[in-house]
């Protein structure tokens, strides 16, 4: 026992499989971890995650709710992960998300008169375009003074939240209806078309193709290998001369857009009205996705689609009398042991005899 | 990065052009389909007529005790608060029924948003519960356009009347007006106060009735109105209760769930009401007498009426202090003596005798317009639905 | 006057409840961690206080119990943060997440049960009679008089010890204190679970200071706010107090004015104190035209520290 020796060798590259094989790996180790909160509780672990992922991918019902959830979830993740993927830290999504509602359904009541299907896609536009704009507005205090943009873009989201509460309680409360905080519905030629036959609306399709538009832009075009140069070395970048300024705007605008675009996807395709707290913790939700996704776009469909899961499955959870906070507490767990897991995706151990006399000091660390 | 709008516009304009049917701009956002004797439109229409014609309502007769329940709230049954008594509700009446405690399933923590109802709603379907009752007021809209997918389901609400729906409120403000009675007796003071939550009509039915308790005993009486903007901060409604006490009131009103109201009136030596539920035990020094849902009655005659098929979609509950569901605590003797205690008795025993009409007329609203006329009633449309503040409430809606 | 004295007063109790957290932050930060998960953490304190008294009645083991998942969930998160060197924005959410679950779990069986055992205001004998501070500084509970010492001692550990310098060296050039043969990763373990423990406590000052229940969520945010505060001050304790009674004072006033200024919406006064910490963010942490403002920012927050690095 006394020679043998642990060892830790950080990975050049890691293979592939790993890469897939060691969430998946730490995912369960999460769930045996919250398996014993669950028999705690007195329910059989394997019983309730079994009906869990039933519920959440093998129905029909289950896996449209999955979906449908997933929508806003992939935008949000698609945008934090393009401020991220420069070091901007925006935590502002979910504001740019209820700024995006808000403005879109703001086109809807008071825009002009005109066709409906034009009055639909300005409406979008005009959406992204307030969360694009929300989202500058936080960075700009960051390109011109330097200002840390965290903190920022976080109070943002108070305010942004509290004026949609006041537009449903206020002036755009229905009032035809019950007197409850919603604001009235849009016409039904308003909605996102849903597709073929199914309750999943096109707002889906808009995900997709906003991420392998962004997986493009990153991998193609100028910009966006400035912006990958700016996040490995500001010096480098300022030495062969782009504006970072620019870049900063350009990035958080970007960055917005889409959390915009998620509200506007969420009023148009899922709740056809504006209510308090849409957001729902959407905005966060994203940056856990865009984290767990690397920031690679593509990625972040696949696990908006499973946090999503998650999510429907916490019902089916919940109805077998497991209590509700364990749904909360195995969406931490499992970020938890992924993130712990990543270390070991990045580093090799490595077991060996000792043979030397000294190899202490290279074990530390 | 022009191309990149370009792609992302031409998406955009994809998905737009499919929904197509570019029809004139006459009205772009509808009223939503809901509230009794309004205009119910044409998608809701077409909706129950789909449902109807594909499958004739089922009326199908049970025993009471195979009756299987699910419920869905917002938050969770151990808040102490509203989510709290509407559980309580069900278990009672399910005890007095013999059902087995076994046929409650209760989602907790459900966002009053479409997609989380629409999950908890599968789930439960697919456990084949008989009734759904949306314990959460915001629940009402939605399940009004879901319930016609669930054929086989009875749909409870709880609120105005709505759609599709059975709804059942409590006419809690005829307790409310005990409690303004009470603190106006108590106080002794021209000036009370009231802490409430979110602006919403039935918030402001608290309000009101709580002003007219008040002013029924003490003609004087007006009440300063501060809003926590939040169901439940503990730091706004603590702050909320201190800007009062701070006027120098000593009676304090409350619609809130967290004790932090009670625990702070105690602290500053003034009196406050209880809301939800006893909140005596909360702070024993502070709280006069509070006011408790008791849903029992009317959840027992929902599930009689589900398990016997004679439910119908416009079963409507509104029942008040005369069926024992607007119900108050006992006195804290300790602050209200007996003689007040039996004067608000009193006034209990004239509200279930019909004798007082907390929305009668004459009524004003605070800025001078009449909405009762005298010796008229106020139709309880316009009761569950009102957005006004009495004339001697001070504070905006 | 009264009316004044109240809101200064109420502004110190809300400074307190928080200034735990904030500078249990600015330590963690300033070793080079950022913790975002104070709300998670929070909750955890409030719950495992509020169930201890329940069941023993008794402050002082509360007190302890605090502290003890206060370390136990600071060794988590170093060890994700320090040993791992996973993403800490991303942790905090984590840790956020599942003490938010969990804290919900264990919490069940006291929600709803009144403990009536708390921290009650004590008025120090001789300045509790000072006119006007007074009442608002000397008429408070145990944890606030312990604050009061607390602030002073952190001002003068940071600016004026040994360990002090070391603290920040690590934050700002690890790396510089390694060669020096310091153990930098045991340095951020030490400061991480200081950070987590007073948070904790931050957490059981609301459920057994503050109030005297427990529900679920019952911190509605003010971790967040912690969080921002130590940006807010440019990592300086000082600033930090400051901070925490303009953030309770204004959003105090804020629930005045609804009662003063009836027309304006009550979310508009809400909005307050975000605006505010946006507005002095800037102005305190700025590089504008011609001025040569240090911030104090730690160089290597957020970035885990690597040997092979060096």
């Amino acid at each position: 026992m006394g020679n043998m020796y642990f060892r830790l060798e950080k990975r050049i590259r890691t293979p592939l499989a790993i890469r897939i094989l060691n969430p998946v790996v730490f995912i369960v180790l999460a769930m045996g971890f919250c398996g014993i909160f669950i028999t705690l509780a007195g329910f059989e672990p394997v019983k309730v995650y079994a009906k869990m992922i039933k519920t959440a991918f093998f129905t029909s019902k289950g896996l449209t709710q999955t979906i449908l959830y997933s929508i806003p979830l992939m935008l949000c993740g698609l945008g934090v992960s393009i401020s991220f993927k420069m070091n901007l830290n925006n935590l502002g999504a979910e504001g740019q998300y209820a700024v995006g509602a808000i403005a879109s359904f703001g086109f809807v009541i008071y825009g002009p008169s005109m066709p409906l299907s034009i009055k639909l896609i300005l409406a979008i536009l005009i959406g992204i375009a307030a969360g694009c704009l929300w989202s500058v507005l936080a960075a700009i205090p960051k390109a011109l003074w330097n200002v840390n943009e965290t903190i920022i873009s976080l109070m943002m989201n108070y305010i942004a939240l509290l004026f949609l509460d006041y537009l449903c309680r206020g002036p755009w409360m229905n009032n035809e209806g019950l007197n409850l905080p919603y604001s009235a519905s849009i016409n039904k030629m308003l909605y996102l078309p849903n597709l073929f036959g199914t309750e999943i609306n096109s707002g889906i399709i808009i995900a997709i193709i906003s991420a392998i538009v962004i997986y493009w832009f990153f991998k193609k075009t100028t910009s966006g290998y400035q912006i990958s140069v700016i996040k490995n070395s500001l010096s480098a970048a300022r030495y062969a001369g782009m504006n970072i300024k620019k870049n900063i705007l350009l990035v958080m605008g970007i960055s917005g857009a889409l959390a915009g675009m998620a509200g506007v996807v969420k009023i148009f395709g899922i709740t056809h009205r504006l209510q308090p707290s849409l957001p729902g913790g959407a905005g966060f939700t994203g940056i856990i996705i865009a984290y767990l996704s690397k920031f690679n776009p593509l990625i972040v469909i696949v696990v908006s689609f499973f946090i999503a899961g998650l999510n429907t499955g916490s019902y089916s959870v919940q109805i077998s009398g497991v209590p509700s906070q364990i749904a909360t507490m195995i969406q931490g767990a499992i970020l938890v042991f992924v993130l712990a897991g990543e270390f070991f995706a990045r580093n090799k151990i490595i077991v060996g005899r000792r043979v030397s006399a000294d190899p202490l000091k290279e074990g530390e660390a | 990065m022009k191309r990149v709008f370009g792609v992302m516009l031409a998406v955009i304009m994809l998905v737009a052009s499919m929904a197509g049917c570019g029809g004139a701009d006459t009205n772009a956002v509808e009223a939503t389909p809901n509230a009794a004797g309004s205009t119910v439109t044409e998608a809701v229409t077409t909706a129950v007529e789909e449902a109807t014609s594909a499958e004739p309502a089922p009326v199908a007769t049970k025993d009471v005790t195979g009756l299987k329940i699910g419920a869905i709230t917002t938050f969770v049954k151990e808040d102490g608060g509203w989510c709290g008594a509407q559980y309580k509700g069900i278990v009672a009446a399910m005890k007095a029924l013999n059902i087995p405690e076994a046929n409650l399933i209760f989602v907790e923590n459900t966002a009053e948003e479409v997609t989380a109802v629409t999950s908890a709603i599968d789930a439960l379907a697919a456990e084949g519960v008989d009734i759904i009752m949306g314990a959460s007021t915001g629940y009402a809209p939605i399940l009004s356009e879901l319930a016609p997918k669930y054929p086989n389901i009875t749909f409870a609400q709880v609120g105005d009347k709505t759609d599709n729906l059975i709804c059942y409120q409590i006419r809690d403000y005829q307790a409310m007006f005990l409690l303004g009675a009470t603190s106006a007796l108590v106080s002794g003071k021209p000036l009370l106060g009231y802490s409430a939550g979110m602006s919403e009509a039935s918030v402001r039915r608290g309000i009101n009735s709580f002003a007219l308790g008040a002013k029924y005993v003490e003609p004087d009486s007006k009440v300063q109105v501060v809003w926590a903007n939040s169901w439940y901060d503990v730091d706004k409604e603590t702050q909320c209760a201190k800007s009062l006490i701070d006027m120098g009131i000593t009676c304090i009103g409350i619609n809130a769930s967290s004790p932090a109201i009670p625990q702070t009136c105690e602290k500053n030596g003034v009196y406050c009401t209880g809301y939800h539920q006893d909140m005596l035990s909360y702070a024993p020094k502070a709280v006069m007498v509070s006011f408790m849902w008791n849903w029992e009655p009317i959840f027992e005659t929902v599930f009689k009426s589900v398990a016997d098929g004679t439910s119908t979609k416009d079963d409507y509950y509104f029942w008040g202090a005369d069926k024992n569901c607007a119900t108050i605590s006992d006195f804290n003797a300790d602050i209200v003596s007996t003689e007040i205690a039996d004067k608000v008795k009193d006034l209990q025993k004239k509200i279930i005798a019909g004798e007082i009409e907390v929305f009668g007329g004459e009524l004003k609203d605070n800025k001078g317009t009449v909405l009762v006329n005298k010796g008229e009633v106020m139709s309880d449309k316009d009761i569950s639905a009102q957005k006004f503040l009495v004339e001697n409430a001070i504070g905006e809606w | 006057m009264a009316f004044i004295i109240s809101i200064l007063a109420a502004a110190v109790v809300y400074a307190v409840s928080i200034l735990y957290a904030t500078i249990g932050e600015i330590f963690s930060q300033r070793a080079g961690v950022m913790n975002l998960g104070l709300e998670g953490i929070m909750l955890m304190g409030a719950v495992s206080g509020y169930i201890t008294v329940v069941h023993t009645h008794s402050l002082a083991l509360s007190m302890l119990v605090v502290i003890i998942v206060g370390l136990l969930l600071g060794l988590l998160y170093s060890f994700l943060t320090v040993t791992l060197k996973a993403n800490q924005i991303v942790c905090g959410l984590a840790i956020l997440t599942f003490g938010m679950g969990l804290s919900g779990f264990l919490g069940k069986s006291v929600s709803g049960v009144s403990a009536n055992l708390k921290f009650e205001s004590y008025p120090l004998p001789v300045l509790s009679k000072i006119p006007i501070l007074g009442d608002v500084f000397f008429n408070q509970d145990l944890l606030v008089y312990i604050m009061y010492l607390i602030i002073p001692l952190s001002i003068f550990y940071i600016y004026r010890t040994k360990y002090g310098m070391r603290l920040r060296a690590l934050g700002e050039n690890p790396a510089a204190l390694d060669v020096e043969g310091i153990n930098v990763f045991a340095l951020r373990y030490a400061y991480v679970i200081f950070g987590c423990i007073m948070t904790t406590i931050s957490g059981a000052y609301l459920s057994l200071a503050y109030t005297n229940f427990w529900s679920e969520g019952m911190t509605g945010g003010r971790g967040w706010i912690a969080a921002a505060l130590v940006t807010f001050a440019s990592w300086k304790p000082r600033a930090a107090v400051w901070g925490a009674l303009l953030f309770g004072g204004i959003s105090i006033i804020g629930t005045n004015l609804q009662i003063y200024l009836p027309v304006i919406p009550s979310q508009f006064f809400s909005m307050f104190p975000y605006l505010a910490t946006i507005i002095v963010l800037i102005l305190a942490s700025g590089k504008f035209k011609n001025s040569k403002k240090h911030t104090e920012e730690p160089a290597s927050l957020c970035i885990p520290y690597e040997r092979e690095g060096r």
